[in-house]
């Protein structure tokens, strides 16, 4: 049969590899990354977190502000779940979409609880006689991240 | 490691004027509990004559803030005076970003050339074995 320009597929044919090979190619950067963790050869770590209907990338030491009130009292410490990614110089950890949380620990505390600028809220239409004005502030709560640990427990 | 930034707190009002009939009530009933509750805010009660009650509150920035608590139940400057003790001494203002890092970038930021190949490894009609 002749060929045309419409017999293959304009996009590059990709051959897949043997699954065989690629669950033993799995297996042996699974022990690798494994025992990177254990023996705790990795510098900072950063993950991205799922808080407040919000996605954070957090690293430690550093500050996040809410826009609503927590129940924790100032100075409390707290476990984040949630955490969807977590990554090192090397090696990445991604989730499907969450972590499991027998693997990934972030801690952070609550620093502050204080509102938000006033903000204003104002109708007008003109020629109609009609202004309301009023003033809007908001509950916030500022974390800082303490700490973001990984435990060498990877299948 | 947390270090309230609520300094002093001092409360100043009148015994006898009709408007800080809420911070009398306030001294006389919440005063202690709240000083126990928040054990490392230092809370002064000073009787003036004269002028309107006001609750004072200094941060550890330097940062002052005075509230009036005129005609205000004991309750209402409870609540005001632990919205301060939770407030750090930055000012109220609008912030750009709700997030701080000084570390941004972990595995190095992105620039344009990353995950590009280099030009050691293109195929170009030049760099063919020679």
């Amino acid at each position: 049969v002749a060929k045309t320009s419409l017999t293959s597929p304009p996009w590059p044919e990709v051959k897949l590899p043997d699954p065989v090979e690629e669950a033993k190619y799995h297996t042996e950067v699974v022990q690798k990354v494994n025992k990177m963790i254990a023996t705790g050869q990795y510098g900072r770590l950063f993950a991205v977190v799922h808080f407040a209907s919000k996605q954070w990338k957090i690293t430690s030491e550093d500050l996040i502000m809410m826009d609503n009130v927590l129940e924790a009292e100032c100075g409390d410490r707290i476990r984040m779940e949630k955490v969807l990614l977590v990554g090192a110089d090397d090696f990445t950890l991604i989730g499907r979409p969450l972590l499991g949380k027998d693997l990934v620990r972030v801690e952070a505390t609550v620093i502050e609880k204080t509102e938000s600028w006033p903000k204003i809220n104002m109708r007008f239409w003109r020629r109609h006689n009609y202004q309301r004005k009023k003033i809007i502030v908001n509950p916030q709560t500022v974390l800082r991240i303490n700490t973001i640990e990984i435990f060498p427990c990877l299948s | 490691r947390y270090v309230r930034q609520l300094q002093r707190l001092q409360l100043l009002f009148s015994p006898t004027a009709a408007d800080s009939r809420g911070a009398r009530q306030f001294v006389e009933e919440a005063a202690v509990d709240f000083a126990r509750q928040h054990p490392d805010v230092v809370l002064y009660v000073s009787p003036r004559a004269g002028s309107a009650p006001l609750l004072l509150a200094e941060y550890l920035n330097g940062t002052v803030r005075e509230e009036l608590i005129a005609s205000k139940t004991s309750e209402e400057i409870k609540q005001l005076a632990t919205k301060l003790a939770g407030q750090s001494g930055l000012d109220i203002i609008r912030i750009r970003k709700p997030f701080h890092t000084d570390n941004p970038s972990v595995q190095g930021q992105w620039h344009p050339l990353t995950n590009k190949p280099s030009a050691l490894t293109v195929q170009g009609p030049r760099l063919q074995l020679q």
